[in-house]
């Protein structure tokens, strides 16, 4: 069983180069983030706040923040609401139709963003609906909504089908059912939802750079430094911004274990 | 013009911590909501002229807000305008050989040539700029503009073999030059080697043009890479592009500012001018306020601001504004020229016939100049 | 309960059913089919004007350097897919069958992290790892090697497309492994199969259908990225993503952009169906 040891020691050195590879430009920006000079360039210079202090003081970074927190907010309603209805509608129904159906919902993930913010933007100036931050609300929807769907649709997989029935059998009418049994059911895979499409949408510079107009997402202000003036504001923007995510992530994480058991069985 | 220091000390005062940044985050949002109460000024423009050293102080003294939308080349911002609804854009600050094309299309407004110090103008030829006036009519009115030339690393080419635009060609080079990724100043300069100078590099027949494609293809082999502006900065500063053409001092002037050993000249072939101007957008509800910032713009302060603009510097056009810069940082003045007698004061290479202004193409379409880009970057 | 489904398309039913349908079609097939038809329109003065020619794709189709970046965007993406396939086996290998699943969830978890970081920063920070006097260099020059070129390369728009879909692949690959039967390996190897041929004719077959829909999101994201070519690659040549970008730029030539685009679908269509025939084709192993 030699082998079997080398090969384990060989798997998590391996492992570990995956996540060197992963996490080299992570660190490094960090790191760039408190270094003086304008430029990235080694040998570092000082120790400096400068670069945060910058965005800290710069409007523009503070609207796109804001515009990316609505915009992020916005969508994740939104993109867990239809993935709601279509993972539902899958998990109960059987129609004609339904693969046809089922293609329509998840097919966004398959379009490069690129052709999308394409489409997207001359459809929406044709439709008149250009260049507001509700464009980039929809057109994130519709990236987004497919992953809603997945998330939900794995949820609901685990749930006994005669649960459901078992309420209308007690005198429930489906939308009560729907109230008491399955929502409460789904909920922790609607919160995930939430979270995952809120991530997707703040990172999301393709589509939002094209058909954002002048309403300028966080990672649209960060495109437009690395197209226009470079400088380490990037990497503030982004250290920020992670610190941000991380920790939403870890308290939605711990939320959810601590509520997950149990939540199920109310019904 | 002492403010401008002032302003980055209120800056460094004023904040504390990231962290406590990340705290305060909804009350600030809301404070900052206040703050965008102002009158709000969609302008189109290259990029840096939105950034709070341009128009915080123009900004702070109006109660307005300049919201940016950036471009790279004039063809992007006629694209970026027709994609709009008419009356977007309040400002917009256009490479000058494209004001023509705008007016055409309509997307502009006339302005009263009273309201602008085009007296104390450091070249009368600007007061005119082709394009400008239109049937006596002003449309258009310069407010800073450049020269483009060879741009070098010092640790790989020499000063001497800078003068010429042979430089590119250096075997040593190969892989190290670089392009600005626009089609007009690098196929002007590649023009103005093959000795197209007269009336204009971009002025060329038939012959001239297809020589002159035969000229950059030359040059292709050399190429390391195709760079936005970001990508030109960080190319240049970090040595991986040696040499670097379609570009000037706009670029490596910022660098220079960083340390890097980096320089660009305008060569004995001659150089290309680039040319900035403000506009007043069609439909606009603002124009007053926009029209008082041109004039600031214009104004002494206005145009120090310019020449130091930390996205990249540009000369004064005004007497006005050379003298105001003198005063403020006379080190920057001396580097770029812009003290009388200088040798490479921008207004004497003018008129010393060196300097030509970038145009699109006169006797080609701008597609077809496009079309021999992209066909040159993918050979 | 089937029996009684059809009375029931009901409010209740079509509530759940018709908000997708209703935002797909106005906001996914709707720009779409548009951006299709914009293919035919044309350009004058910079203007848009709605037409059905054929000029647009005449003049894309005659073009060189249309077919040359169509072909090296294809062999990218293709490269991108066979490297990060390669690279992430042997890390989806350990970690489904060499760890427990409480030391899987976690790396896992570790995994996700990248997507929360943005990929532009993390493009940008690969400049100053991989550039001629950046962090590699450095190292390898300790040991007395290079420095090399790594920027504006190919190898620098591979690093672009690895940093993109790597962990993506490797979760994907990680969860179809350890779906395998463990029974099934056990079997294998009690009938005395060597451990290549455990992987080679048991455990890739079982997890075929995860590692080609991982394959085929690494080559969507490859095919679509813009930011590694231009940004790492130097955009030399461009490929077709950068290709749409110059082409919206350049004076409005949003139907020769279109062009492009469909031409990117459709082959993506090609690729996706050739695939998902692959994963659930029936071979007989026995």
């Amino acid at each position: 069983m030699r082998a079997d040891k080398l090969i384990r020691w060989f798997l998590w050195g391996y492992l570990g180069l995956v996540f060197l590879f992963i996490f080299a430009p992570i660190v490094t920006s960090i790191i760039f983030s408190f270094n003086s000079d304008r430029f990235p360039t080694i040998p570092l210079g000082s120790f400096t706040w400068k670069w945060y202090q910058t965005i800290y003081n710069d409007p523009d970074v503070w609207d796109a923040a804001k515009t990316s927190v609505i915009v992020a907010l916005s969508t994740s309603c939104l993109a867990t609401f239809i993935g709601f209805c279509t993972a539902y509608t899958d998990f109960r129904y059987q129609f004609k139709g339904k693969n046809s159906y089922l293609v329509l919902a998840l097919l966004p993930p398959t379009i490069p963003l690129i052709i999308l913010a394409l489409a997207m933007l001359a459809w929406f100036s044709k439709i008149g609906l250009s260049g507001q931050v509700w464009s980039i609300v929809i057109a994130h929807t519709v990236l987004c909504a497919p992953f809603a769907m997945a998330v939900i649709r794995l949820r609901l997989q685990q749930m006994d089908p005669d649960l459901e029935s078992a309420a209308w059998n007690l005198g429930a009418s489906e939308w009560s059912a729907m109230r008491y049994v399955i929502v409460p059911f789904a909920m922790p895979a609607i919160v995930s939802s939430m979270c995952l499409t809120m991530a997707v949408s703040f990172d999301e510079f393709a589509v939002a750079w094209f058909v954002s107009g002048l309403n300028k997402t966080i990672p649209v202000i960060i495109l437009e430094i690395l197209q226009g003036n470079i400088d380490p504001q990037i990497n503030a923007i982004g250290t920020f911004v992670f610190v941000t995510s991380i920790t939403l992530v870890i308290l939605a994480q711990l939320i959810f274990m601590l509520r997950t058991p149990g939540s199920a069985s109310n019904a | 013009m002492t403010q401008a220091p002032d302003l980055s000390r209120r800056k460094f005062i004023k904040s504390s911590t990231i962290a406590t940044g990340a705290l305060a985050m909804p009350m600030i949002m809301t404070t900052r909501k206040a703050q965008a109460e102002a009158t709000e000024i969609n302008m189109l423009a290259w990029y840096g002229h939105g950034e709070p050293d341009m128009v915080e102080a123009f900004e702070a003294a109006n109660n307005v807000k300049f919201k940016p939308k950036y471009f790279a080349g004039g063809d992007n911002m006629l694209a970026l305008i027709a994609q709009s609804p008419p009356g977007t854009y309040d400002i917009i600050l256009s490479d000058a050989e494209f004001v023509q094309q705008l007016n055409a299309a309509d997307y502009i407004e006339e302005l009263n040539p009273d309201d602008y110090p085009f007296d104390d103008f450091t070249y009368e030829g600007f007061t005119e700029f082709p394009g400008h006036w239109k049937d006596g009519k002003l449309y258009s009115t310069m407010v800073r503009y450049g020269h483009l030339g060879v741009s070098y690393n010092k640790n790989a080419v020499t000063a001497e073999e800078a003068s010429s635009y042979k430089c590119f060609w250096k075997p040593e080079l190969a892989g190290k030059v670089g392009h600005f990724d626009w089609h007009l100043p690098s196929l002007g300069m590649m023009s103005l080697y093959n000795g197209n100078n007269s009336p204009s590099p971009f002025d060329i027949g038939g012959d001239a043009w297809d020589a002159v494609q035969k000229t950059t293809m030359e040059l292709r082999p050399q190429v390391g890479g195709f760079f936005d502006y970001g990508g030109t900065f960080n190319s240049l500063k970090n040595g991986e592009m040696m040499a670097m053409c379609g570009i000037g001092d706009w670029i490596t002037g910022v660098l220079e500012k960083d340390g890097a050993p980096v320089a660009s000249v305008v060569p004995k072939e001659g150089g290309i001018q680039w040319t900035e101007s403000y506009c007043i957008g069609k439909g606009s509800s603002k124009a007053e306020i926009v029209n008082k910032f041109i004039q600031y713009m214009l104004s002494p302060e206005g145009q120090v601001r310019s020449a130091q603009m930390a996205a990249y510097p540009g000369f004064c056009v005004t007497n006005g504004g050379m003298a105001a810069l003198q005063q403020d940082n006379m080190g920057e003045a001396e580097r770029t020229g812009q003290i009388a007698g200088a040798s490479n004061n921008p207004v004497t290479l003018i008129k010393e016939g060196r300097i030509h202004y970038r145009d699109i193409p006169r006797q080609q379409s701008l597609e077809d100049w496009n079309d021999f880009w992209s066909e040159y970057k993918n050979a | 309960m089937p029996s009684s489904d059809k009375k029931r398309l009901d409010y209740y039913a079509l509530t759940w059913r018709l908000p997708v349908i209703v935002w797909q079609v106005l906001f996914f097939v709707g720009p779409l089919v548009f951006m299709i038809a914009m293919s035919f329109f044309l350009v004058k003065n910079y203007r848009m004007t709605e037409a059905f020619e054929m000029k647009n794709w005449v003049k894309m189709f005659g073009k060189d350097y249309f077919w040359d970046s169509y072909f090296l965007t294809l062999l990218l993406a293709s490269m991108s897919t066979i490297v990060a396939t390669c690279l992430a086996f042997p890390a989806a290998y350990g970690l489904a069958f060499k760890v427990s699943g409480n030391v899987r969830r976690w790396i896992v978890f570790l995994l996700i992290i990248p997507f929360f970081t943005s990929y532009l920063v993390r493009t940008f920070s690969w400049y100053v790892i991989l550039a001629e006097s950046g962090v590699v260099n450095n190292i390898l020059g300790v040991i007395g090697l290079g420095p090399y070129t790594m920027l504006n390369t190919r190898f620098g728009t591979l690093v672009g497309y690895m940093t993109l879909t790597l962990p993506l692949v490797v979760i994907l690959q990680t969860f179809s492994l350890a779906n395998v039967d463990k029974n099934l390996i056990e079997a294998a190897q009690n009938l005395g199969a060597s451990r290549v041929k455990v992987i080679l004719q048991v455990i890739i077959p079982s997890a075929k259908v995860g590692l080609i829909i991982g394959a085929v999101f690494c080559f969507i994201l490859s095919f679509g990225d813009f930011v590694a070519p231009y940004y790492l690659g130097g955009s030399k040549p461009p490929t077709l993503p950068i290709l749409i970008i110059d082409t919206t730029k350049s004076g409005q030539q949003w139907p020769r952009a279109a062009v492009v685009a469909v031409m990117m679908m459709v082959t993506l269509m090609i690729v996706a169906f050739t695939a998902i025939k692959l994963a659930y084709s029936r071979k007989a192993y026995r």
